[in-house]
């Protein structure tokens, strides 16, 4: 999938600003941003739901989706399916206006609610169903049709941790068969786990794009000291900046500041030392994929 | 085409294996055969009223019946298998020494207070008395409501009385008799009439305009409404945005009008088929013609155009404001203006079965809105080929317009949240290319 120079303005309001980004076959992109990044929007355009003001989309190597919407599956952010119908049913109409024909759309169905151990509920109305188990069926609504690229709009929200798990597992194992996934989240952890690549919003603008080791190059590492010194002390040690420096209960202080991108932990470390600082415990930590997003956004969407 | 079928089919399926289905389906039929049963089963279940004559009037003179008779006769003369207005019974505690008196008496018999001497309850009392050159009729009775009793004692009495100040002009009871029997003999003509002289056949068509016509106003009030509560389930539980990544905007439009046209469409041959084969069973001439009347100068034609043409019109707009609607007080805001014009043809349609040509009806046939209810209203008048072919282009016209309108404007509303914004709804006529 290739975006190129997407823009969408409502009126006065430019939502998605001249974002370009692109997903190889197979590969698993994170889409991630603060609320009202445009995330929605962007992947509203990509569906073809919303046409850009300006800009140029290729979804599975063509620019009109209507002619490749058959190989796509979609998982909107809010979630709904006909109470009445059954799982099987569900499932099997949404496959079969992707092309997949009435009985392989059935027996696909009952497959893929025998995998995730919602056979049992298979012939149950859905508002019937735990609300865990109506979004269990209804992601496997946008997978029968064995789609290539799968977009999933907050597919993590509202799940227990279980499933979460369970669905990451479903995520990679489409990637391994070679469709390519691109999910939007709030939750950085799921991203970190699973994205080969992460395109970061903030404010209707492409903010990052690359890989989670990227991301977290992009963000220094932090030094935390804490011991019973004067902060003062600390501050000009080498290769630290932008020192926090915040009380202990046990009457220490704790400084912690961002390395110099290059610096080494050691550095400062060992001067502290040296200079007899009473350091009584130090850490150094590498930036996750939250740190990175606070980083990058500028610090205006903190994540969850 | 294969998506258009399956979300019309789902539609279908979707209301048909409703309980509510099955009970409106069988509803009607029941509902029509109790309103038929109901008078006779009432009839059968009441006992026949005990009813008291006391008579002060004189016997007619020169002989003959008395008025007391002669009211008698007709409260207890009846058909085989009918019930007799009144069963006869002696006044209790006659004789009296006059109305007040008889009144006095009757009265604790009447209440309920007192039994008749047999056993069981009074439960009316005709009074017959003199006034002047005329007669008094007095009826006492328990059941307020059933004027059954006075209208044929006073008919009675009214006849008896005519026929006594005849017979005193002279006038024997046989000349009496052959003059009541005398009656013109009245025949209706048409050009228009098969046979040239006017039947039933040939005035079938109005009545069955009007029938064909409040049958489309049903139809489109009922399909429409089940389209747009649809649309707007669809909406709220955000199915509609999962469709619109998987189908056209025409394609599930489409889908939805076929569907519930093929649910109005069931419930219609039901219906008919039962309404038929009753008016077959019953009325074998009427059914006869009826069918005749529809096969003949191509009707079932003219009447499927407007059926399509209504339905289709009224069905696109329906499904259009579904999808600028989230709830049902959303929905009824926008339908109330709708509803009100709605009524407008409802009004004029039975005007149509006597006066098919006036020139408001015809008038009121150009209005598109109108036009699917006027024509089939005025079938009978035989609207000219040109009136009908430009009526249907019109009606056919407006509905393209409207869809050319709808399908952006459907696309705009099925993501849109929030409230119905006339801004979004106009800004979307422009985004075409969206849908």
């Amino acid at each position: 999938m290739v975006v190129e120079g997407l823009t969408r303005r409502y009126g006065a309001v430019t939502a998605v600003d001249d974002v370009s980004f692109s997903a190889a076959t197979g590969r698993i992109l994170g889409f991630l941003g603060p609320n009202g990044a445009g995330k929605t929007t962007t992947l509203r355009m990509v569906l073809g739901l919303v046409t850009p003001t300006a800009g140029r989309i290729e979804v599975l190597g063509d620019s009109d989706f209507s002619r490749v919407r058959g190989r796509v599956g979609f998982l909107p952010e809010e979630r709904g399916l006909y109470r009445r119908m059954t799982p099987v049913a569900a499932i099997a109409f949404l496959a079969g206006l992707k092309g997949v024909p009435g009985p392989e759309a059935r027996r696909r169905a009952r497959a893929l609610l025998e995998a995730q151990g919602l056979g049992a509920a298979a012939e149950r109305p859905i508002r019937f169903l735990s609300k865990g188990m109506a979004q269990k069926v209804q992601l496997l609504s946008t997978l029968a049709h064995q789609p290539d690229l799968v977009i999933l709009d907050e597919p993590f929200s509202g799940l227990d941790p279980v499933n979460q798990q369970s669905l990451e597992t479903l995520i990679r194992s489409l990637a391994e068969r070679g469709a390519t996934v691109i999910f939007s989240t709030h939750v950085m952890q799921h991203a970190e786990r699973l994205c080969d690549q992460v395109v970061l919003m903030a404010g209707g603008r492409k903010v990052f794009d690359g890989t989670v080791a990227a991301a977290r190059a992009a963000t220094p590492r932090t030094l935390t000291l804490e011991g019973v010194f004067e902060p003062a002390a600390v501050a000009d040690l080498p290769g630290l900046e932008a020192p926090v420096v915040s009380r202990l209960e046990s009457g220490g202080v704790r400084v912690v500041a961002a390395l110099r991108p290059g610096a080494p932990a050691q550095e400062p470390i060992r001067q502290a030392f040296a200079r007899g600082i009473d350091i009584s415990r130090f850490e150094v930590r590498e930036p996750n994929l939250h740190d990175a997003f606070i980083v990058l956004t500028g610090g205006g969407g903190a994540a969850p | 085409m294969n998506r258009l079928f399956r979300i019309a089919r789902r539609e279908y399926l979707a209301y048909v294996r409703t309980f509510g289905f099955w009970l409106s389906l069988l509803l009607l039929p029941v509902g029509l055969s109790m309103i038929g049963l109901a008078p006779a089963a009432v009839d059968r279940s009441v006992p026949i009223p005990r009813v008291t004559i006391v008579d002060f009037t004189a016997p007619p003179a020169g002989g003959g019946e008395s008025l007391g008779r002669a009211v008698g006769a007709a409260l207890t003369a009846h058909e085989a298998g009918a019930k007799p207005a009144g069963a006869l019974t002696p006044a209790p505690g006659a004789p009296f020494k006059d109305v007040a008196d008889a009144t006095a008496r009757l009265k604790p018999y009447l209440t309920g207070n007192t039994a008749l001497p047999g056993g069981g309850r009074l439960d009316a009392a005709v009074i017959l008395s003199p006034s002047g050159d005329t007669v008094a009729v007095d009826v006492w009775s328990r059941d307020v409501a059933n004027q059954h009793i006075r209208d044929l004692v006073g008919e009675t009495a009214r006849d008896a009385i005519r026929r006594a100040r005849l017979r005193a002009q002279g006038i024997d009871a046989r000349a009496l008799a052959s003059i009541d029997a005398l009656s013109p003999k009245i025949a209706d003509y048409s050009p228009k009439a098969e046979t040239g002289r006017v039947s039933l056949k040939d005035r079938l068509p109005g009545y069955l305009g009007l029938a064909m016509g409040l049958l489309l106003w049903m139809v489109v009030l009922t399909g429409a409404g089940m389209l747009l509560n649809s649309v707007m389930e669809e909406k709220s539980s955000r199915i509609l945005e999962v469709l619109l990544t998987s189908a056209s905007v025409p394609e599930i439009m489409g889908g939805k009008i076929i569907g519930v046209a093929a649910v109005t469409a069931t419930v219609l041959t039901f219906w008919m088929t039962i309404g038929g084969v009753t008016l077959m069973a019953r009325s074998p001439g009427i059914a006869g013609d009826v069918g005749a009347i529809l096969l003949g100068h191509g009707r079932l034609l003219y009447f499927g155009l407007y059926f399509l043409g209504g339905y289709m019109m009224f069905a696109t707009l329906y499904v259009t404001i579904g999808a600028f609607c989230e709830t049902a007080r959303e929905a009824q805001t926008l339908l109330s203006p709708m509803m009100m014009i709605m009524t407008v043809p409802l009004l004029f349609m039975s005007q149509a079965v006597t006066h098919p040509d006036a020139p408001l009806l015809r008038a009121l046939t150009w209005i598109p809105l109108f036009t699917p209810f006027m024509m089939a209203a005025r079938v009978a008048s035989d609207p000219p080929a040109w009136e009908i072919a430009a009526t249907a282009l019109l009606m056919f016209g407006v509905t393209a317009a409207e869809l050319w309108v709808a399908i952006p404007a459907f696309k705009t509303g099925a993501l849109a949240a929030g409230r119905f914004d006339l801004r979004a709804f106009a800004a979307s006529l422009g985004r075409r290319s969206e849908a």
